[in-house]
């Protein structure tokens, strides 16, 4: 978030002291950092890689082709190809940077072994034994790329490993990029059995086509049965002599001719029906529900009169792969005539709609068969199915969904379809399928940040009732530490800002901040509540770690534990602490982003929260050292060292809101709010530095509190005294 | 595989075995190129072989096949509980039945009354009764007493099948086997299905015969039978010791309806016919008829060719 307000800054001409060095060194390393040198076409595969991912190769070409990819070989025969995610699917990381695992695929789809080469992952740098992500990787071997089933959160699908835990993310990241780059690689050099995109029905785009078109085109079929031809087919279809009596008709005359089509295309739909007719079809229908059109001409009707008692047409059903479609009553629909050009006289017309309950799917073929009866010369009934296949023409089968086809779906699957749409890579996004994982997660994150939003909003009223005010305050903050942290693991990290900032050099990617909804969703509220509140709404209210601080010390407090005042003139020189940590962390993660996040460690969050206190000592025991001291002075971390908190210091002062209010009386002769705030933020002279405060709405509590406030009490008491005179008065007077 | 739910494994894989590479080439065409698909349709071994220039087309027909055969055992198999047939068997009656359902119990009325009441597929109580007979007495010569077997011969006639178009209903009792005809009728189907796709030069073996037109196929009838070149047309067997209830010469699954017994005046039947279900259905009337009528039943019921084995070795040879 700081480089976008960094920039900002620029143009508004009103920088703050750090800001312009931020820029500068923003610039720098524009031109320091070279793009990253992974594999080259020409390269190589060594002898030992080789055993790593193709252990039944003897050997491996070079890397060529498009997308990069290597051949392996054992004998004379092509066994399948190694090629690097990095190569072929440009792999980021949950940190923004590259990932690179080399993976080996057979010419049968199958995985034969992916190895990690390198990567930047955060949460896999320290805390991770190295040999959980390698058994995370090695898992992918045998993995068929047809049915590869998916990397989730707490679920195993398919064959593929389980996520490693405490590295959620990154692990989905890596599993995605591997399938992709497998699935990208076998699509180009043909191995997919599927080779066909996902395509799906056009259901949008309407062209006016006359009736001669679509029989042509295939839209429409066609079956035509005269009286010989229905003879013809009960000689060689049913061996049962007599069957075939044609009584006394001509063989010329027409017995029965049919007309199918799917029509929920409108090229098709809307030009038979009319827009109107079309469009009360499609209302009435669900929203992957088909619909097909039946006409027909004839001695023979395909609807016969037994189904307006039955409610079952008995002489039509729908065949599609292993599957049988009834056609009822309930979904069928009297067409008196077409309102397309030059369509023949039609003695009968339905449209019947095909439920998705049925499976029927639109794209694949099916047929339409006509069940014919006819009595045999002995008395006996022998029935025949005449088929009318129906191949949907291909210019129906589209590959990416737009947004308009999606009026049904929610909001938000509208807005994710949209995005999906801008970055139009094909396969279905990672971060898509986080977002609708993560539906009840982020609905209540969203339900938190409002009542977070009401509470700044009617902050007034609220601090007014301190007996309200308590409260709220210290569920609210139980609820950041239990479930944003602990439960969601939504902790912000100085790693997110850093993250940030580098994307702004190396190229910024939407999707690779959508990966995790929480994460995002918290920035995007904490970017605006920067901008009108300040930096203190974040940690004052949403940081778990910074939440967990303050309920220690809460209780602290509780059982008297006595509490430091830093002396002021100390306590100021000891903020920049937390500044230079963040410049430092800045400068090297221009350098080399594994340093930075090493570096990051400075921050407790992920042991104390992402992990639960669960890794190695050291951690631990740092963590158990800051939460110590947060005992004596209330926020410890808080006030000198977190550099999350000094980076969103630096835009603070940009805040337009200045909603806390002070007296002329503070710190002239009330220094209360100064000696209560628990970040000491409030300067000796009344001030509130807005670089330090939390907006935790102490001193607002105290401002309204006629117990508390000193200018309030003595009002408070001089009201009484006159109050008092004047009883005294009265009661004087009454003697 | 006539009347009896045992998939009798001994019969079948004798056809597979004589049907297996003994085709003559026929009509040369573009170099086309044998395709054979093996697997098991049915519950049994199944085969098809094609011969197509392109291989995606080849399995593309396949894959369109097992589709068939899926979409029709789910209509008829005896041994899947949810099948149509199933829930007929269970329910006494059936809603909405498929066309297929509807087309083939009209074909077993239509063998009935070909056959006199040989061939019924209400024999289903008999053969349960048999089956469950042998399974408490293993060692029985005989079969179960002959009360109890009037009793399950009480329960059997197709004409008390009600065919109706909306449902299909049986008296209280009934139970229905279609494992005398279904085979056959599955074969046609999806010869049928083929054929519509321009399909020739294929041989199936879905439990019955069938080669569509084109090449000549060389089958070769049970034991030191005959071979018979089989064009564009199918060719079923039945035989008693397929599956006996009790050792070779026991009673088996080829039930009379009319005596409650099973059939012992042949060891086998072949039909060849234009059909698989016709071929299917008249080895099953023919084993269960009297001789005498057995010429008439082949030529009423669309047969073209019969072998009638008899236990002491001797084929009668009919043709229409």
């Amino acid at each position: 978030m700081s480089g976008s307000r960094c920039r900002r800054q620029n143009h508004g001409g009103r920088c703050n002291p750090p800001v312009p060095l931020l820029c500068v060194l923003l610039v720098l390393c524009l031109s320091l950092i070279a793009p990253p040198a992974w594999t080259k076409q020409g390269e190589r595969i060594g002898p030992e890689t080789l055993a790593q991912v193709f252990p039944d190769a003897e050997r491996a070409g070079s890397l060529s082709g498009n997308p990069l990819a290597a051949s392996v070989f054992k004998g004379g025969a092509r066994l399948g190809y190694i090629f690097s995610t990095q190569d072929v699917v440009a792999s980021v990381g949950f940190s923004g940077k590259p990932i690179d695992i080399l993976v080996g695929l057979t010419i049968e789809g199958v995985i034969s072994g992916a190895k990690l080469r390198s990567h930047n992952e955060p949460i896999l740098v320290i805390g991770i034994p190295d040999q959980a992500l390698r058994q995370f990787v090695d898992g992918f071997a045998n993995i068929d790329i047809h049915h590869p089933g998916r990397v989730r959160e707490g679920e195993t699908f398919g064959a593929l490993p389980d996520v490693i835990s405490g590295a959620t993310i990154s692990s989905a990241v890596i599993g995605d990029s591997i399938i992709r780059a497998a699935r990208t690689v076998a699509r180009s050099r043909g191995l997919l059995k599927t080779a066909q995109a996902k395509l799906r029905l056009d259901r949008e785009n309407y062209q006016p086509a006359d009736w001669s078109e679509l029989r042509a085109d295939g839209s429409i079929a066609y079956l035509a049965l005269n009286q010989g031809k229905v003879e013809q087919a009960y000689r060689d279809r049913v061996a049962i002599p007599g069957a075939e009596f044609l009584g006394n008709r001509s063989p010329e005359e027409l017995y029965s001719e049919l007309y199918t089509g799917l029509i929920t295309p409108p090229r098709i739909g809307q030009n038979l029906l009319g827009p109107q007719a079309f469009n009360r079809l499609l209302g009435e229908m669900g929203p992957d529900d088909q619909a097909i059109l039946i006409a027909g001409n004839g001695l023979y009707s395909f609807k016969g009169t037994r189904y307006r008692r039955s409610g079952l047409f008995d002489r039509i059903q729908i065949v599609q792969g292993d599957k049988i479609i009834r056609l009822v009553k309930r979904h069928y629909h009297l067409v008196s005539d077409l309102k397309i050009a030059a369509a023949p006289q039609l003695r009968e017309i339905g449209v019947f709609v095909i439920p998705a309950d049925t499976g029927f799917d639109a794209l694949a073929d099916w047929r339409l068969e006509l069940l014919v009866s006819r009595e045999t010369r002995q008395g006996g009934r022998v029935l025949l199915d005449f088929p009318l296949p129906y191949v949907l023409p291909a210019f129906y089968r589209i590959g990416q969904a737009p947004v308009a086809s999606l009026e049904q779906a929610g909001q938000l699957d509208r807005v994710l379809a949209y995005l999906q749409q801008q970055l139009n890579d094909g396969e279905p996004a990672l971060w898509l399928r986080n977002w609708r994982d993560r539906a009840g997660r982020i609905s209540i994150l969203v339900g938190l940040l409002l009542i977070l939003s009401a509470i700044l909003v009617f902050q007034d009223n609220l601090v007014r009732h301190y007996e309200l005010y308590r409260p709220v305050r210290l569920i609210y903050l139980a609820v950041t530490v239990v479930w944003i942290g602990w439960y969601a693991g939504a902790q912000l990290s100085v790693i997110n800002v850093l993250t940030f900032a580098q994307s702004l050099l190396s190229g910024f990617h939407w999707e690779f901040f959508l990966l995790d909804p929480l994460i995002f969703i918290l920035w995007s509220y904490v970017a605006v509540t920067l901008l009108f509140w300040g930096r203190g709404v974040f940690c004052g209210w949403l940081c778990p770690f910074g939440a967990l601080q303050e309920l220690l010390n809460e209780a602290a407090r509780l059982l008297r534990i006595p509490q430091i005042s830093v002396p002021f003139a100390l306590h100021e020189r000891l903020w920049p602490i937390k500044h230079i940590i963040f410049l430092g962390l800045f400068a090297v993660s221009l350098h080399s982003t594994l340093l930075a996040i090493a570096g990051s460690e400075v921050e407790p969050f992920k042991t104390a929260i992402s992990m639960h206190f669960i890794r190695h000592w050291p951690f631990v025991a740092y963590v158990g050292g800051l939460l110590f001291l947060g005992l004596f002075i209330e926020r410890f971390f808080c006030r000198y060292l977190c550099p999350l908190g000094a980076a969103l210091a630096i835009p603070a002062r940009l805040r337009m809101f200045e909603w806390l209010k002070r007296r002329f009386q503070c710190g002239h002769e009330c220094k209360l709010c100064a000696v209560r705030c628990t970040v000491q933020a409030i300067h000796p002279n009344g001030s509130i530095n807005p670089n330090e405060c939390i907006y935790c709405l102490a001193c607002q509590a105290n401002y309204y509190d006629e117990r508390v406030c000193p200018p309030l009490v003595a009002k408070r008491k001089r009201r009484d005294e006159r109050a008092e005179k004047q009883a005294a008065y009265l009661e004087k007077a009454s003697r | 595989m006539k009347i009896g739910p045992l998939p009798s494994l001994t019969r079948r894989r004798f056809i597979t075995i004589a049907a297996t590479g003994l085709f003559l080439p026929g009509g040369a065409t573009a170099r086309p190129r044998r395709f054979e698909w093996q697997g098991s349709a049915l519950g049994a071994q199944a085969k098809i072989v094609l011969y197509h220039p392109d291989a995606g087309a080849a399995e593309a027909a396949i894959t369109a096949c097992l589709d068939e055969i899926s979409r029709l055992e789910s209509q008829f198999s005896l041994y899947r509980p949810n099948s149509a047939l199933g829930q007929l068997n269970a329910a006494g009656q059936l809603a909405n039945p498929s066309h297929d359902m509807r087309r083939l119990l009209h074909l077993c009325r239509q063998y009935g009354e070909l056959s006199q009441g040989a061939f019924d597929p209400s024999v289903q109580p008999l053969w349960q009764l048999y089956a469950a007979h042998f399974a408490n007495h293993p060692d029985s010569k005989a079969g179960p007493p002959p009360d109890a077997i009037r009793a399950a011969q009480r329960r059997i006639d197709y004409r008390r099948i009600a065919i109706g178009a909306a449902d299909i209903r049986l008296d209280p009792g009934m139970s229905l086997t279609l494992n005398g005809i279904a085979q056959g009728y599955i074969t046609d189907r999806v010869a049928d299905l083929l054929r519509a796709k321009g399909w020739s030069d294929v041989l199936l073996n879905l439990g019955e015969i069938r080669a569509l037109p084109g090449r000549a196929w060389s089958v070769r009838l049970t034991g030191d039978g005959p071979s018979v070149a089989l064009t564009d047309a199918a060719l079923a067997t039945s035989a008693g010791a397929g599956s006996p209830f009790a050792g070779p010469s026991g009673p088996h699954h080829l039930l009379q309806p009319r005596t409650g017994r099973s059939a012992g005046r042949y060891s086998s039947v072949s039909v060849l016919a234009r059909t698989a279900t016709a071929a299917d259905a008249l080895s099953t009337a023919l084993y269960l008829s009297s001789p005498e009528r057995a010429a008439d039943l082949l030529r009423q019921g669309g047969g073209q060719q019969a072998w009638l084995r008899q236990p002491n070795g001797i084929v009668r040879h009919l043709t229409v």
